[in-house]
């Protein structure tokens, strides 16, 4: 398949992009900043014409989707998925930092979508459960809502990260990372935009797991992960209004919160369920 | 007051107190998310039998009465979920009458300490005469926001405008949409119902087996399913599964069509859906008879349950009982029944995997009446063939706590919005009549977003600054 072949490749070059935006953190120049977001930018338009081509490939194959069905299709979209809201957030805050942080977070899942043995790439028929335009609005919402929580734990890191700075050090890695303060900030709006994207995946799954199963909520691991995941951040955003709650424990339950979207996605595979991804 | 009332005002006052609190919601939310990750760890219903079988039975008896194998439904958990919606409701009416009281404060036009320390590209000159000003600012403002107010104030006149004063209620929307949520998975728990239906082709139910009790529920209505059909991809993967559904009501068909996976029928408030399919054995064998005397040619019959026909030999008549596609494991059988023209009448199962049976099971057994296939002289039975057809799986279920789950669905997503993406902003224009000309300056409040803020100020400025500068056309 002419898009998986391309896919593979544009891993590589997700993780050259991230080189360049280490190399700025660890030399203090910014030519390669400038470098490393335009081979970023580059990277993912190929990424996005390889998803589309997956798209037409499947019509030629007579079995006709969106490229969203399973493991392998969804881990391509879920990295395609942060490298636009990184692109989206650099071009806005002008701060090309993060990308240090962004880019391994994609080029891990296309790495782990392109090279795991047990991943299978090719373009499967859908079977009847997965027949509707639910999938696509329920995939979208929710992946999207994963990326903007894998900012946010990005973000985290580098605010943990900034912790060891201090005038006496003298890393300029460290140095660069912006204020607490704006890390902060950042990691909110990222975590705001993350609770709202992930409602509306959990409630467009429930809609679907209605009209396929006659139930909007059967409490499957699956499911009942994304709940976990969904209570974690609710309670990060509520704990903003708590005095005393600064950076660090904010940090902390971002990253606590990434875990569990993790284990919404991979995890509950080994759980068994109607949700399992396994053997696809 | 007496000091019992007194000690139960403090009492009721320390629980209101506690029940506001926000450290509290925290606790729970966290609560619940921990004590949910068990449940899917740990089997629960069906799934837990598995589990139960290797442990003691004392160990599994005292689970069972802590509802671990169905923690979702036990009363603890439900206590959680029931502890954190008193808690939404008391922070919402604690928190409530001071949204109510900003919402309602009438901010004044002529607020002079904004402008004190006003940014420089807050703040320009203009032509315009200061009426004329005034006028194009009041109508650019009313363009773009909402209640304007002019003043005269001792430094200018000022002019006022506001938007999104609403979005102070966004969070009580958002916590409205959790509760009427739990209430609809409340109502649908307690005066719905969930159950299943295995229906054979050509056959029809008017009962189903409900999920949770497996006692039957009976439908005031019969469903007929006339056909089921399954393809497959050419990867061997379903394709689709549709049964073609026929309801009938007081003996005339009300309704019929075909049921897919993801596209339910709701029939009388009552939804079906397509669900799994198992193959089920039909009524049709086909039987082969070889003699043990004289005449070596072996004879095949193709028989109908219910229906009796001559022996080839005219020895009697035979006729098939009972059709089945597994009987006990050891594969397709049926259940013969010969009556001779005289004598006794011989019933007696045959099996199609019966070479299979003979290899594994000692022949003395074989020679039980009730399973020898040469039961009746001079003949041996063996059964060739059993027509299969399928049984729909249907999922049948009525759920009247779903339209609020979906009005709390559509809510709470309207509700995030508006507490996290819109904000209440507050546009105040002043109009300084000097010796050089007139100075507009403009400020902003906005309860959220400062950055946002900042960014909408820059907007009006440019707006106000061209427009302002227009020549004006006669």
């Amino acid at each position: 398949m002419l898009s998986s072949e391309i896919l593979s490749y544009i891993t590589f070059v997700y993780f050259i992009s991230f080189l360049f935006y280490l190399l700025m953190m660890v030399m203090g120049k910014e030519v390669f900043g400038r470098l490393a977001t335009f081979i970023t930018v580059v990277s993912f338009a190929g990424h996005t014409f390889a998803i589309a081509l997956r798209w037409i490939e499947s019509y030629r194959l007579g079995i006709g989707h969106a490229p969203l069905s399973n493991l392998y299709e969804s881990l391509i979209f879920f990295a395609w998925t942060i490298v636009l809201l990184y692109l989206v957030v650099e071009w806005k805050t002008k701060n090309k930092t993060i990308g240090t942080f962004a880019t391994p977070l994609a080029f891990l899942a296309m790495a782990y979508a392109s090279y795991s043995p047990g991943i299978n790439s090719s373009i499967q028929p859908l079977v009847p459960a997965l027949k509707s335009n639910w999938l696509i609005a329920h995939v979208i919402t929710c992946f999207f809502g994963y990326a903007a929580f894998g900012l946010a734990f990005g973000l985290s890191l580098m605010f943990i990260l900034k912790k060891l700075d201090h005038p006496k050090r003298d890393s300029f890695f460290l140095r660069i990372i912006p204020e607490p303060p704006i890390l902060d900030e950042l990691s909110y709006q990222m975590v705001v935009i993350g609770f709202l994207l992930l409602t509306l995946g959990i409630i467009t799954g429930s809609v679907w797991a209605h009209s396929a199963w006659g139930s909007y909520w059967s409490w499957d691991p699956k499911e009942t992960w994304s709940l976990i995941t969904w209570l974690v951040y609710a309670a990060m955003l509520h704990s903003r209004m708590v005095r005393g709650w600064k950076g660090n424990k904010l940090a902390a339950m971002s990253i606590i919160g990434f875990c569990c979207v993790l284990f919404t996605y991979f995890g509950v595979n080994y759980l068994a369920g109607l949700h399992s991804y396994a053997q696809s | 007051m007496s000091d019992h009332a007194l000690e139960g005002k403090f009492k009721s006052f320390y629980l209101w107190s506690a029940f506001s609190s926000i450290k509290l919601t925290l606790f729970l939310l966290i609560l619940l998310a921990v004590v949910s990750i068990f449940g899917t760890l740990i089997p629960q219903q069906e799934g837990a039998m598995e589990l139960a079988e290797k442990l003691s039975p004392g160990l599994v008896r005292f689970l069972s009465s802590v509802q671990i194998f169905d923690m979702y439904h036990s009363i603890w958990f439900r206590l959680i979920i029931g502890a954190l919606a008193v808690n939404l409701v008391v922070c919402s009416l604690d928190r409530f009458p001071s949204s109510l009281r900003r919402f309602r404060s009438v901010p004044k036009a002529d607020r002079e300490k904004l402008f004190e320390n006003l940014p420089p590209e807050r703040r320009f000159p203009v032509k315009t005469r200061i009426d004329q000003a005034g006028e194009i600012v009041a109508s650019v403002l009313k363009t773009k926001y909402k209640n304007l107010q002019k003043k005269d104030g001792s430094t200018g006149t000022f002019y006022f405008a506001e938007k999104g004063r609403y979005t102070y209620f966004g969070v009580y929307l958002v916590h409205l949409s959790v509760l009427l949520i739990l209430v609809g998975g409340i109502i649908g728990s307690l005066f719905g119902f969930e159950g299943f239906a295995s229906i054979p082709e050509g056959e029809g139910v008017d009962k189903v087996i409900l999920r949770k009790s497996r006692t039957p529920k009976p439908l005031p209505f019969t469903v007929r399913c006339e056909k089921f059909t399954v393809e497959f991809y050419p990867n061997g993967a379903p394709k689709e599964y549709r049964s073609d559904l026929v309801f009938v009501r007081d003996g005339r068909i009300a309704f019929q069509g075909p049921l897919r996976v993801n596209h339910p029928i709701t029939f009388e408030g009552i939804t079906f859906y397509q669900s799994s399919y198992r193959p089920v054995a039909g009524d049709k064998v086909r039987i082969k008879l070889t003699r043990d005397d004289g005449n070596p040619e072996p004879s095949t019959l193709e028989l109908t349950r219910g229906n009796a026909i001559e022996l080839p030999g005219k020895e009697g008549r035979i006729q098939i009982l009972e059709v089945s596609s597994d009987f006990r494991g050891l594969g397709p059988a049926a259940l013969v029944s010969v009556h001779p023209h005289e004598g006794a009448t011989k019933e007696f199962w045959i099996f199609q995997n019966f070479e299979m049976i003979r290899k594994r099971f000692p022949s003395a057994m074989l020679r039980s009446p009730s399973l020898d296939p040469s039961a009746f002289k001079p003949y041996t039975f063996s059964l060739e063939g059993v027509e299969m057809k399928y049984a729909t799986g249907l999922q049948v279920s009525r759920d009247p706590g779903v339209p609020l789950v979906w009005s709390g669905f559509t809510s709470i997503v309207i509700g995030l919005f508006v507490t996290f993406f819109l904000f209440h902003r507050m546009i105040w224009v002043r109009l300084a009549a000097g010796k050089k000309g007139v100075t507009v300056a403009v400020a902003g409040m906005g309860n959220k977003n400062p950055v946002g803020m900042e960014r909408e100020l820059d907007t009006l400025v440019d707006q106000l600054g061209t427009k302002l500068q227009e020549p004006k056309s006669s």
